[in-house]
């Protein structure tokens, strides 16, 4: 092995020589050793740092040179001093010596679990399966168990609090926890991003790269935030890429899928795509009730079957939201001991929690039932093609208020009233709008039917 | 606590200690200045953990104490301060009065016991140094300390207790500063230790042209007190490379050069260095250097400078801002460049041990 090597280091010095002095190659290369040698890099032994270091700065293009003229393609370039210590030309490849990796971890050793940023709580134990996240938390287990072997990168998303951070923190906590000494980073996009400007501002962007690309698993919450931020979209494509490249497991999180991200380069959102995207939907009334059950069981709260049925089927959209109204609800319990819960008291209680819920559950069919109802005209006549103001105007109200009440598109909506054309909805708002500004019992009316429409 | 100074006695004693203050601290007694009354001045103390400062400014001290209080803030308000007489009271819960003329400050501070003591020097050797000599040491070497982090043990200055001399060495891998100081002291002194670069640079601050420093060297820190002030820092861990490697033995060519003529030659020709390749050439010819830089798309610049020189004719480039560091840094009117050829480093020396290599950049021609 030893023979090979001292060949290649001759054929490499040969082409060394023109490229440097006689005496900078008697200086400098003369106690260099070629020790390990792969189609990717090659490792030099140097007596001792000032090697490395001059090398490094002034003679790297001259060896490099070197390298292709000999060996017709470039290598990394790694220097090895005598007391054993490897370090990497220029970027720092996120490949750790065993010898440093041991030193890593002894350092990390201490706080090994509890990356910072972290909370506890949220791990795999804590998390309630259903249909709507079964795939995105079986992936995330996937992942946990065997980082980077199953899906590189795992691609999270889904609305707000529906569980996206929770399966990224239980990730980072199972990693941290039973792989000793593995770096573990989580933190949001936003973070990065403010710490790459800092990084820019004071001029230490080596330090935040060796920061980010030393880590064996990368969890950045909030990837979307990055949108329309080309720099650091930039520096995260590099740092995408030693992780990945490094075989080290990347987790990120959206509340969209990558494709839909704003602003955000192709390279990058290919690159999102690559791995595994798994998506998080709101949960159906049996997660949303096992999710009520077992909160209330580690919080200790004691409440009727009825008052967890009435959270489970009233609050639909979001986990976060119905742990609210559950804490919620267990506090007023307490603080009004003997006083007895009813459906009546809850709904008090959670009076805009609830009003915000059925803003989004609100349909088209229902508004033109109450409209058509409120107006004393037929329901057919909302969708109808006949148009006399005392039909057309109760028509315009229905159209307004499913354009404020609903997600529908003015298309959606065009359609739901009997196959209009979209700008015959825009028409209808903007004249709705118009006409409640001007005259006060329209507007009364209208916010009568709205209110009533939310109850 | 209560005592009252002059203005400028007390914005002395601030100016001293508070640029230890970081700005951008975790530990919110890190910005604050530690202040404490007693006989007849009051004692300044700042510190980041890394390095820390004590001064002391004459006072006349009505009741003694101690208290922290923001060091910035405090700076800028006594700094703007409409009179020369200045009375601070601090209450029992740190909240300081300020008076001055007409004008009232209140502050809230921070309890003394909340401030980090700086360390202890046990068994610490000590030597003292001429205040002149290692101010001068300092500005000549200081400017090549490496800032790249990855390479922690060339972010400070080497001190090299040895032989009877201290040697000061920065390097930051393309360029070596290097001087020495003779000095007397036991062979038990001998050391090599490496201070970090805030620390080098507040001590620069500090030297002044007269009067001695006395050198404390622990395990792990380093004291430096002179003029009634102390300066304490954590030293670099690690051994700095060696840095005599690099030097080289023997040099064919050597040109003698009027040091500020050469130096404004070089900042009007590097005018028109390129950002990218930042280098200017020096061509030597018979009794003459063309000094010259091109940037393609830009233009080009050149000029000619008389010199004693009789060597061969050839062509060798430099990085201008590496060259023109030690030239501002050096005082002396003369300064000899030693040569070897075009890929060897040149080296730049005075009449006194001082010494700076300096690498060339590949002529691409």
């Amino acid at each position: 092995m030893d023979e090979t090597h001292s060949q290649l280091w001759q054929k490499l010095s040969a082409a060394l020589k023109p490229q440097v002095s006689p005496d900078t190659f008697k200086r400098w290369f003369s106690a260099v050793k070629l020790v390990q040698a792969t189609d990717e890099a090659f490792t030099f032994r140097v007596p001792n740092n000032i090697y490395q270091f001059w090398i490094e700065s002034n003679h790297m293009a001259a060896l490099q040179a070197a390298i292709v003229t000999a060996f017709g393609s470039p290598r990394d370039v790694k220097f090895t001093t005598a007391d054993g210590t490897v370090t990497n030309e220029e970027e720092e490849l996120p490949e750790i010596s065993p010898k440093e990796f041991v030193r890593e971890s002894a350092r990390e050793g201490k706080q090994s679990g509890s990356t910072p940023g972290l909370n506890p709580r949220n791990n795999f134990e804590s998390f309630v399966v259903g249909p709507n996240n079964e795939i995105a938390h079986a992936a995330s287990l996937a992942v946990a168990k065997t980082p980077a072997r199953t899906y590189n990168p795992l691609f999270i998303y889904g609305g707000v609090g529906l569980g996206k951070t929770h399966l990224m923190q239980a990730i980072g906590q199972y990693v941290g926890m039973n792989k000793k000494g593995a770096k573990v980073m989580y933190l949001s996009s936003e973070v990065f991003i403010n710490e790459f400007i800092d990084a820019i501002q004071h001029n230490n962007l080596v330090k935040f790269r060796k920061r980010y690309r030393q880590a064996d698993l990368l969890l950045i919450d909030d990837i979307q935030f990055l949108g329309g931020k080309e720099r650091s979209q930039e520096e995260f494509f590099h740092t995408f890429n030693t992780l990945f490249d490094g075989h080290k497991q990347i987790v990120l999180s959206s509340d969209r899928p990558p494709s839909e991200i704003a602003n955000l380069e192709h390279r990058l959102v290919s690159r999102f795509e690559w791995g595994l995207t798994a998506e998080l939907q709101p949960p159906d009334v049996e997660t949303r009730m096992a999710i009520l059950r077992k909160k209330a069981h580690t919080l200790q709260i004691k409440l009727r079957d009825e008052i967890f049925d009435f959270l489970a089927t009233r609050i639909r959209t979001n986990v976060r939201r119905l742990e609210g109204a559950l804490m919620r609800v267990a506090s007023f319990a307490s603080l009004s001991a003997g006083k007895e819960l009813t459906n009546e008291v809850v709904e008090h209680l959670l009076k805009d929690i609830l009003q915000e819920e059925a803003r989004h559950s609100v349909t088209i069919e229902q508004i033109q039932r109450r409209v058509a109802e409120h107006f004393d005209v037929r329901l057919a006549d909302m969708t109808s093609k006949r148009r006399p103001a005392n039909i057309a105007f109760p028509r315009q109200i229905a159209m307004y208020l499913a354009r404020e009440l609903t997600k529908a598109s003015l298309n959606e909506i065009g359609d739901a009233f009997g196959g209009r054309d979209h700008g015959t909805v825009l028409h209808a708002c903007k004249l709705v709008k118009r006409r409640m500004q001007e005259q006060d019992n329209i507007r009364q009316t209208i916010s009568f039917i709205d209110s009533a429409l939310q109850r | 606590m209560k005592f009252s100074a002059t203005k400028e006695k007390l914005l002395e004693g601030l100016q001293q200690v508070q640029n230890v203050v970081s700005t951008r601290t975790t530990l919110p007694i890190l910005s604050n200045v530690l202040l404490q009354a007693k006989g007849s001045e009051v004692h300044l103390t700042t510190t980041d953990l890394d390095v820390g400062v004590r001064g002391a400014f004459e006072a006349s001290v009505e009741k003694e104490g101690a208290t922290t209080l923001p060091a910035r803030r405090l700076f800028t308000i006594i700094r703007e301060l409409p009179s020369s007489e200045v009375s601070i009271e601090v209450d029992g819960k740190n909240a300081a009065s300020i008076r001055s003329g007409q004008s009232f400050f209140k502050i809230l501070g921070l309890p003394e016991e909340e401030f980090p003591p700086l360390p202890k020097f046990e068994n610490a050797k000590n030597v003292t140094i001429p205040q002149k000599a290692l101010r001068d040491g300092l500005r000549k070497t200081s400017y090549a300390i490496s800032t790249d982090e990855t390479r922690y043990v060339l972010n400070g200055l080497l001190f090299s207790f040895k032989e009877n001399k201290l040697t000061l060495v920065a390097t930051d891998g393309r360029r070596l500063a290097m001087v020495d100081i003779e000095l007397e002291f036991p062979k038990s002194h001998e050391a090599d230790i490496i201070v970090p670069t805030k620390a080098v640079t507040e001590l620069g601050r500090l030297l002044t042209e007269d009067g001695e420093v006395k050198v404390s060297v622990g395990s792990g820190q380093i004291a430096f007190e002179l003029n009634n002030t102390l300066l304490v820092s954590k030293l670099i861990e690690g051994n700095y490379p060696n840095y005599k490697q690099v030097i080289p033995t023997e040099t064919k060519e050597r040109v003698t050069l009027e040091r500020e003529t050469f130096l404004n030659s070089l900042r009007r020709v590097s005018l028109l260095a390129s950002d990218k390749s930042n280098s200017i050439k020096l061509n030597f010819s018979k009794n003459n250097i063309d000094i010259t830089a091109n940037t393609p798309e830009v233009g080009e610049a050149k000029e000619s400078l008389p010199v004693a020189y009789k060597g061969r004719d050839f062509s060798i480039a430099f990085n201008p801002e590496f060259f023109m560091a030690p030239l501002r840094a050096l005082t002396e009117d003369e300064v000899f460049l030693d040569l070897i050829d075009e890929m060897s480093p040149g080296v730049l020396k005075i009449q006194t041990p001082f010494l700076y290599v300096l690498m060339p950049m590949r002529i691409s021609s």
